[in-house]
């Protein structure tokens, strides 16, 4: 082994202090160059904070004057200030319904989530794992899961899990499909260096396959919530007495405009709130990824 | 010395190693009979044109591929074991940091893995000094994507020399590089080996960086891979940038560059 006995620091060209130190063989005519100021643009800031929420408000201005300039009955086309307001006057009934669905929906992520990481990571590891899993993961994408509530139905009753295994399925292949790229596709060099220190299978996976999945996964998770929420609620039009989907369902047939209309705001407004919080988590978590530059970055 | 008394004392030994890769439906020749022995605490470098099997040596000396005739050993041990004991500092031919760990982390990541092996790399102070030592002081926090092409590089070099192994492999470490910053490059690497003195094999397609690091020049020709020649670079030691200057350093180029047009021609 090579003796390691200390470090002794001499001389050697480096590269400028970025703090400004002053070059040593810089012309002294010339002397330091004062940086300049970073440019202010507190307008384009502003603008850009706002913009999301201009861009709803307009769509639901566009909304309301088109309503109320065609003249259209409630049964067409509600106005959305009425519907806000009958949402706002009935908090206990969207906020009970709406935890049921968000309950089934979460569930349902994660279990796709941590189901799809796990036969991906076989998949990654295994070409015959792949080759032998791969048809299964088509035929699941081809079949369509609104068909297979029924069969869930018969297998589990009227209890959470239909609606749960139903939001899973809507949820894994895109799981699945991003984990699997995201474990797969990492760098030939980094995994040449850690396999010349002999690291096991354990700690490529750990310290390389994963952090290098998570932009995957995050695009994946953006994308999954939406059907996680989209899975939940048809499983709840199929068999359920609660729930935003069993709302929609029980005012479409009676005629309840704006509970049907409630119900598909409240549930818009959940995916919503749910991309927003895993956006915020993916902008600490991928800090170091040029995904989160914010020169690449939309939403 | 014999060949088997040289080979004894030698840090890696390659004895009359052929290697072949299967591309597609044909076998192609990548290395035939190639024997070298690298000296403990010598730099050789291994240059030639594309394709001449450069890197397969470097990956044959590091356990990373076996050879298919013949043997590579290390230190009286098999590439395998020295692997397993974390014998090896490997800089490849990009930096291949990883992104989400800062510099200083990147730089303590060799000793992070397989801890349990007996060789735990440089102590924290250590590595701290080393990185001051080469200027990454300012740059310890930040991630990889905040640093040039060049800073990059060094950290990549600064994790291979804080492992503390025995034996540097090193890919093309400077080929990504511009002229200056690799001229610049070359020294830096020169300092931090005249203080820890790790034997090193180095892959390169530039003729002056052979000749200013290294005590051996091996010239590959190739189809197959072969040593044509084996060059000594009878330069004075410490080097710094005047040697470039010198008839000697201009003598021994003359000499690699004709040793590698007889490899091209032959």
């Amino acid at each position: 082994m090579v003796e390691l006995t200390g470090w002794t620091a001499s001389p050697v060209p480096g590269p400028p202090d970025p703090e400004g130190g002053t070059d040593p063989g810089l012309d002294p005519e010339f002397g330091v160059e004062e940086p300049p100021e970073a440019p202010r643009r507190p307008i384009r800031r502003a603008a850009l904070l706002v913009a999301p929420f201009a861009g709803l408000a307009a769509f639901f201005v566009g909304w309301e004057i088109y309503v109320l300039v065609r003249n259209l009955r409630p049964l067409t086309l509600p106005l959305p200030s009425d519907v806000i307001i009958h949402v706002v006057e009935n908090p206990g009934f969207y906020s009970r319904n709406g935890l049921v669905t968000i309950q089934e929906a979460f569930w349902g992520f994660w279990i796709a989530f941590f189901a799809a990481l796990f036969v991906a990571t076989w998949m990654a590891h295994s070409q015959f794992v792949e080759r032998a899993t791969m048809p299964v993961i088509v035929l699941m994408q081809s079949t369509p899961v609104a068909v297979l509530v029924p069969i869930f139905l018969l297998w589990f009753g009227f209890s959470p899990w239909p609606k749960i295994l139903t939001a899973m399925l809507f949820a894994w292949v895109p799981f699945v499909a991003n984990a699997l790229i995201g474990l797969r596709s990492i760098d030939s060099e980094t995994h040449e260096l850690l396999r010349s220190v002999n690291a096991s299978r354990w700690e490529i996976y750990w310290r390389l396959r994963i952090p290098h999945s998570l932009p995957y996964l995050f695009a994946a998770g953006r994308i999954c919530v939406g059907l996680a929420l989209v899975g939940a609620v048809v499983g709840e039009f199929f068999n359920s007495r609660e729930g935003l989907g069993n709302a929609a369902r029980v005012a479409q047939s009676r005629l309840l405009v704006d509970q049907l209309w409630g119900s598909v705001f409240v549930l818009a407004f959940i995916g919503v709130a749910f991309v927003l919080l895993l956006i915020a988590v993916e902008r600490r978590v991928l800090r170091w990824h040029s995904s989160q530059d914010s020169d690449h970055r939309g939403l | 010395m014999s060949r088997a008394d040289a080979a004894a004392d030698a840090a890696i030994s390659f004895e009359a190693v052929s290697k072949w890769f299967r591309r597609k439906d044909r076998l192609v020749h990548a290395l035939s009979r190639v024997s070298l022995d690298v000296r403990q605490s010598e730099f050789v470098s291994l240059i030639g044109p594309s394709g001449c099997g450069k890197s397969t040596m470097l990956r044959l000396a590091g356990g990373l591929l076996e050879p298919d005739r013949g043997s590579v050993v290390v230190n009286n041990q098999s590439p395998a074991e020295a692997r397993r004991q974390k014998r090896y500092g490997f800089v490849p031919q990009h930096p291949a940091l990883l992104p989400w760990r800062t510099v200083r982390r990147n730089v303590s990541l060799l000793s992070d893995v397989n801890r349990q092996q007996e060789n735990p790399g440089m102590s924290t102070d250590d590595q701290l000094a080393m990185l001051d030592d080469i200027g990454l002081t300012p740059f310890l926090d930040s991630l990889p994507r905040e640093l040039s092409g060049g800073l990059q590089q060094r950290v990549s070099i600064a994790r291979a020399f804080a492992l503390g192994a025995p034996v540097l492999l090193m890919d093309e470490p400077f080929s990504a590089l511009d002229e200056i910053t690799r001229a610049d490059m070359r020294y830096l690497l020169l300092h931090l080996w005249g203080k820890i003195g790790s034997t090193v094999l180095f892959v390169t397609h530039s003729i002056p960086e052979a000749v200013v690091l290294s005590d051996r020049v091996a010239v590959l020709g190739s189809r197959p891979g072969r040593i044509t020649q084996v060059i000594d670079v009878s330069l004075p030691r410490p080097r710094h940038a005047g040697v470039e200057d010198s008839d000697d350093y201009h003598r021994v180029l003359g000499e690699v560059r004709a040793a590698l047009r007889q490899g091209w021609s032959s």
